[in-house]
Order: structure tokens, then C-alpha cells, then sequence
């Protein structure tokens, strides 16, 4: 029977990971909270890695924009968007996310499904530092969380819920650790950018509340925060943060295991051991 | 007005190698062979790199920024920042009062 053992909640900026794969002093500090999300992982001992993340336009844009879709594959590779940084083949729990995506559909969620894709820097890049052997298989799940209009805080906490009972339903003998991955307050290539760069962290405040409500396991107070105006306040990424309240919907509100705010970079980095 | 046509374009920057490569090779016969078709002033605007009036005319900025991420149309990420940044100083002044004044 698959068992949930775990939580991480990931940042993915690509320029992070390609300082790391550098060896670039800058990147020591964030080489280090990486450090810290490996280890969890690591006492996880999960088969599959559930990642909520959304779609950076690599994926979904002409054809079809779906607000939530799983990935139903038996591999994939990337990062697809970034050639610059390592790249690397990956296994996917095509059998794990057809029964999600079986169940979420039978519960209400309408998950599309994608399958023949390659992953972003969204998963592959972080995972590029923390799992580098790729040794755990993978189960993306889009959330459609950049180009509006974009699912509620409520409908994605909804959504990990019955992904938390999707996965105890499963008669197939997996560890399962659930990721998300993404920045609450982040803007790329916008008029809100920073001085010095084309991003900026338009909102570091909220990431450090976002930030202290995770510490504290106060995941109503995160959920009702996160509103269309602090979102629209927080930068053109910011959404990014519903993958987060999907990750949270998925166990019991609790105080992080681990958590470590970077008010600059407007993320933070965080794990919840559950087994 | 946001424009599928322009957001297509600076999309398949990233997915379509041979997409990029023509655009180096020869930007203003890429762009008029684009489909759906780009408005007259929306290829005018990429041709001169002015990412400050594209975004006025409502391109998406992430998809916008990749156009300087793979530097076509004489753009860098430095250039870009800086044309956005001039584009719109009146909103950033603004924001940034906003924000000393909370």
C-alpha cells in the first residue's frame, strides 16, 4: 500500500542551480538549504516524488492551457528550458499517476493528462542539486498558476487533500514524498523587477510571512492570505505558492520539520517528515 | 491588449532551436512568416528591441524576457532590465512610495 512519508517545499530559480553546477561562491548559501532538503529527502526513503509545479509556458500554451494536469509517463528529461545546466533522464510513476489521476477525476478535480513531455527547470533544476543520481521517480502535477486566470488557494489545498487520499488508496507498495516547487513573492522580466536585475522580489514581507505561517503549521492562514491582490502585489511568479498550498493540503497542518526563509530571493526552503 | 501572435513568438524562442536560429539569421523575414501574422507596429517594436512599449501593448513579461534570455533583436538581459525599468518609472516610483509609506 502507498504511504505518504514526506513534504518538501522547493525554490527552482534556474540561476541558482547553474550557480551551484559552477561552484560559484554566491551560490554557498543556497548549496547549503539544498544540503538540508537532500538530507530530508534522504530519510524519506520515497520510491516517488509527487511534484505540484507549474508550467513555465515550456509545456502548455497553443493548444491547451490546463488549470491542473499529471504527467502519465514512463520517463522523461530536462531541464528542457535551460540547456545550460545539467541535464538529466528521470523516471516517472507512470502507474502511481494514472491511479491519481483516476482518482482526482473520480473526486472531482478535472486533471488532464499529459503524456509525452520533458521537465522544466521547475523540477530538474533544483532536483539537478538535491537528487542528482535521480534515483527517486517522479509524478508531476501542472498547476496552472502564472498565466491567468489561475485556480483559487482553496481549490489547490482541496486538491492536495485528495491527492493525500488518492495515494492511501493505492494498493501499490510505494514510499511517496510530496514536493513543491516554487517562490511566494517573485517577478521575472517585469515592471516590478529589481534595480539591479531583470527579476525582483516585489514582496519580501509576504515571503517572510508566508514564511513564519510555515514554521508555525498554520496552513488556513496561508490559504486565506493568499489572495488575488497579494498575488497580483507579490510579483509575476507568485503563484507559484498555490503548488506549496497543494503540497500542504496533502497532511495535517504542522510545523515544518525544516524551514529556511531567504527574504531576498522571496522563497524559502522547507521539508515535513510524516512517517 | 495582450497578443497570442507576440507571446507565441518569444515562446517558441525557448522550444524551437531552428525557431531561434532564424530569427538571428534573419529576424524581419521570421517574424513576417510568423503565424498567426504579428501587427505592423508589434514587429516594428521587436525589430527595434523596444520591450518597454511591447509590454505597454500588453505582452506577457515572462514570455518577453526570453527574447533578451537567448539575445535576439540586440537584446541582453541587462538591456531589457533597463528598457523595462525606463518604460515604466512612473509605476515604480509610485510602487516604491507605496511601500515607504506602509
Amino acid at each position: 500500500m502507498a504511504e505518504l512519508v514526506g513534504a518538501l517545499g522547493i525554490p527552482h530559480n534556474p540561476f541558482t542551480a547553474l550557480g551551484i553546477a559552477r561552484g560559484e561562491e554566491a551560490a554557498d548559501e543556497s548549496r547549503e538549504h539544498y544540503a538540508r532538503l537532500a538530507a530530508a529527502l534522504e530519510q524519506m526513503r520515497a520510491d516517488t516524488l509527487v511534484v505540484f509545479t507549474t508550467d513555465h509556458y515550456n509545456l502548455f500554451f497553443e493548444l491547451s492551457v490546463p488549470i491542473f494536469a499529471i504527467g502519465v509517463a514512463q520517463s522523461s528529461s530536462g531541464p528542457s528550458d535551460y540547456p545550460m545546466l545539467p541535464q538529466f533522464d528521470v523516471a516517472i510513476d507512470g502507474e502511481l499517476a494514472a491511479e491519481i489521476q483516476s482518482f482526482l477525476v473520480a473526486e472531482g478535480f478535472d486533471l488532464g493528462r499529459s503524456q509525452e513531455f520533458a521537465l522544466d527547470h521547475t523540477i530538474l533544476a533544483p532536483l539537478g542539486v538535491i537528487a542528482p543520481r535521480m534515483e527517486v521517480a517522479i509524478v508531476p502535477i501542472w498547476i496552472s498558476s502564472s498565466m491567468r486566470p489561475i485556480p483559487s488557494a482553496e481549490r489547490c489545498h482541496s486538491l492536495g487533500a485528495a491527492l493525500a487520499r488518492a495515494i492511501s488508496s493505492s494498493g501499490l507498495q510505494r514510499r511517496v514524498a510530496v514536493a513543491a516547487s516554487g517562490a511566494f513573492s517573485f517577478e521575472v522580466g517585469g515592471p516590478r523587477m529589481s534595480e539591479d536585475s531583470h527579476v525582483g522580489v516585489p514582496a519580501p514581507d509576504w515571503a517572510i510571512r508566508v514564511s513564519e505561517l510555515l514554521a508555525a503549521g498554520d496552513v488556513a492562514q496561508i490559504v486565506a492570505e493568499t489572495t488575488p491582490a497579494q498575488l497580483a502585489a507579490a510579483g509575476n511568479a507568485s503563484g507559484e505558492i498555490l503548488n506549496w498550498i497543494a503540497m500542504l493540503g496533502s497532511f495535517e497542518p504542522r510545523p515544518a520539520s525544516f524551514i529556511e526563509p531567504q527574504r531576498a530571493e522571496g522563497h524559502a526552503y522547507a521539508a515535513w517528515a510524516l512517517a | 491588449m495582450s497578443s497570442f501572435a507576440l507571446d507565441k513568438v518569444c515562446r517558441r524562442v525557448v522550444i524551437d532551436p531552428a525557431f531561434a536560429a532564424a530569427l538571428r539569421e534573419d529576424p524581419d523575414a521570421t517574424l513576417r512568416a510568423a503565424r498567426p501574422p504579428l501587427g505592423e507596429r508589434e514587429r516594428e517594436l521587436l525589430m527595434a528591441g523596444d520591450v518597454g512599449a511591447l509590454g505597454r501593448m500588453g505582452a506577457n513579461f515572462f514570455l518577453l524576457h526570453q527574447l533578451a534570455r537567448f539575445e535576439l533583436f540586440g537584446l541582453t538581459l541587462e538591456l531589457y532590465a533597463r528598457r523595462i525599468r525606463a518604460e515604466y518609472a512612473p509605476e515604480r516610483a509610485r510602487w516604491a512610495a507605496e511601500q515607504a509609506g506602509e
